[in-house]
């Protein structure tokens, strides 16, 4: 078995969205985390490595600034992979490459695999991020490497130098196979991620991990997007506790308010 | 301009040629392929030209949009999101290193580039940006008002060159029919809910209100205690009914922006500091086995 790669990107994370006054959005007081399927793509290579040895890089670019900002909760996302199963990491940081958009990025990755002495056997990535949500770059990086693309995998199996894996599609489940290397993007079905043990998170801190900037990168300098705005969705609910001595009365109350509301009919 | 439209259904086909009137003028081809192809020849009089693959296999779709690419070199592709869609169009973006945008609510072309619109931070947010042309644009489904379908124009066949990824089998999911999006009351249930059988005190309160049954993506796509056209939130179904009731579900942002055009938002939790209540009208803070069988029983008293 090759290596096992696994993309992972430290993204904005959508349970803190902050904005200013005006209702923009305030980008750099958000905290990134490792992208919630990310944490799945990772369980997944844990589990190949298992069965089939190998071991498994973990690549990250970050692509929000500013540096000086996201420096612990960089540190954090690759912690995080680490300690659930990546063996080695390799961040790619650098204000030259922020904002990134997913035409860098994509470029980035395939510079750093086709540069960094890997010899991928597989790539997993996750079907879409928490941040951007366009499930793009598992697509890219398999075009720009030419491997074949396995994407919004429910189950993979590999053996043999060969992989089965079920597709999820809108109304079916689609069964393919090919020959390894592949880029695989998977799905949140595919495993239930288990939390690291201690030793696992002691075990972390001593992983090696590779740090690379733009001079690193040079042939992927550049973005074509350009930000122009982003606002925060406003929401206005009531957020209305009904409150009660005991549930009977809550549930007399509840029922009362949906009338007055007009949104049932008894 | 040349706008390239590639669809895999065929009212996709049919939005996507109404995005493509409705952004330029100019010439337009279609790239149809899988459950649409069959469907090329009565497309083909909207359009300049129809391309037309059978397959759907999107490394086939991939190398047929390489050649066409090539062939054609459109300024925009266009698009309604959809798996193989993004799939085959995200290798064509990264061959070309062409800007790629998927979940787009509106777009506008000026001078060389697309300016669009499009939800970031799982809708939490929204985002506008600009980049140039040639670029593709994946809009939301259920934008643009679909083209009526003509036909009388050039179809054009395509091949699907050599494949590594091969299908050895496909099966239908189980799907129940239900148009969430058309029910004015949902009844949404989360991981609150312990067991699959558990989950009839849902439907009992959801068929005394007369609304549908969804759920979160862990109940419908991982435990699969619902069909998966029940799944709400934003890889799931949009919902706008007049009252969403959330039962045992937290409030994620993936869940909770599918749910926004609701008149009325009702949540029952356990847990009094659950993310849902601040994005709810009405909270009820219970255990849902508690205080599910009291509502449905005060409802079922008041109807007589
Ligand atoms: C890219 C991406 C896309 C996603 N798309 C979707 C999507 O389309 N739809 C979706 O739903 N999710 C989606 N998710 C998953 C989402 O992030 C959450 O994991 C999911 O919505 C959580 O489901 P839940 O609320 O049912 O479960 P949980 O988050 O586990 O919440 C269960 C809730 O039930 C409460 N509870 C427990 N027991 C009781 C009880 N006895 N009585 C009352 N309350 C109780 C708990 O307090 C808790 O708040 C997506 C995630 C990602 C990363
Ligand atoms: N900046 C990044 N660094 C490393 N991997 C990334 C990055 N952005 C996206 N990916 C990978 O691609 C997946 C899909 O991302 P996206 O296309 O942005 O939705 C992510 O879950 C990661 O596995």
């Amino acid at each position: 078995m090759g290596d096992i790669v696994v993309l992972l990107k430290a993204a904005l994370n959508p349970e803190m969205v902050r904005s200013k006054p005006d209702g923009t959005l305030d980008q750099d007081a958000i905290p990134l985390k490792l992208s919630d399927i990310d944490r799945n793509a990772v369980e997944e290579a844990a589990k190949l490595k298992q069965k089939l040895g190998g071991k498994v890089i973990g690549i990250m670019v970050l692509t929000v600034g500013p540096m000086a900002k996201r420096e612990k909760d960089l540190k954090m996302a690759v912690q995080e992979a680490l300690a659930k199963g990546v063996d080695e990491a390799i961040v790619v940081a650098d204000d030259r490459l922020t904002p990134g958009d997913q035409v860098q990025t994509a470029k980035i990755i395939a510079e750093v695999i086709r540069n960094s002495g890997i010899n991928p056997s597989i790539i997993l990535a996750s079907e879409a991020t928490i941040d951007e949500t366009t499930g793009q770059i598992p697509g890219r990086v398999a075009a720009k490497l030419g491997l074949p693309y396995i994407s919004f995998a429910r189950s993979i199996e590999v053996a043999d130098g060969k992989i089965i894996a079920e597709r999820d599609l809108e109304e079916e489940l689609e069964k393919v196979e090919a020959e390894l290397p592949v880029v695989v993007s998977v799905t949140q079905e595919i495993n239930q991620p288990r939390p690291p043990t201690l030793i696992q998170i002691r075990r972390a801190a001593r992983k090696p991990q590779k740090r690379l900037g733009a001079d690193d990168v040079k042939q992927a300098i550049g973005t074509k997007r350009v930000i122009l705005e982003r606002r925060i969705v406003t929401i206005n609910r009531k957020q209305q506790i009904i409150e009660g001595s005991n549930l009977e009365e809550i549930a007399d109350k509840l029922i009362e308010i949906l009338e007055k509301e007009g949104v049932i009919k008894l | 301009m040349k706008a390239l439209i590639v669809a895999e259904y065929t009212r996709d086909a049919l939005e996507g040629i109404k995005a493509a009137k409705t952004l330029a003028t100019g010439s337009t081809i279609l790239l149809v392929f899988g459950p649409a192809s069959t469907e090329a020849e009565n497309l083909s009089g909207l359009v300049d030209k129809v391309y037309t693959l059978p397959s759907r296999n999107p490394e086939a779709v991939y190398n047929a949009l390489r050649r066409v690419y090539e062939d054609e070199k459109p300024d925009l592709i266009l698009g309604v999101v959809s798996k193989n869609v993004k799939d085959s169009l995200s290798r064509l973006a990264g061959a070309y290193d062409l800007p790629m945008s998927t979940e787009v609510l509106e777009a506008s072309v000026e001078d060389g580039s697309v300016k669009y619109k499009r939800g970031i931070l799982s809708e939490r947010a929204y985002s506008i940006e600009k980049v140039p042309m040639p670029a593709i644009i994946l809009f939301n489904p259920r934008i643009f008002e679909p083209e009526e379908a003509r036909p009388g124009g050039e179809v054009v066949k395509l091949d699907e060159g050599d494949t590594k990824v091969k299908q050895i089998g496909i099966s239908k999911k189980q799907l129940s029919g239900v148009k969430l999006e058309e029910a004015e009351i949902v009844v949404g249930v989360g991981r609150g809910f312990k067991k699959k059988e558990d989950l009839k005190l849902a439907f009992e309160l959801a068929e005394l209100l007369g609304g549908q049954v969804g759920g979160s993506r862990p109940i419908a796509a991982d435990f699969k205690w619902l069909p998966e056209d029940a799944w709400i939130g934003i890889s799931g179904k949009r919902i706008s009914p007049k009252l969403y009731i959330a039962i045992g579900i937290s409030g994620a942002p993936q869940h909770m922006s599918a749910v926004m055009g609701s008149k009325v938002i009702v949540a029952v939790n356990k847990d009094k500091n659950a993310p849902i209540f601040k994005q709810a009208d009405y909270g009820v803070v219970a255990d849902l086995y508690q205080f599910l069988p009291i509502l449905i029983k005060k409802i079922r008293e008041r109807k007589g």
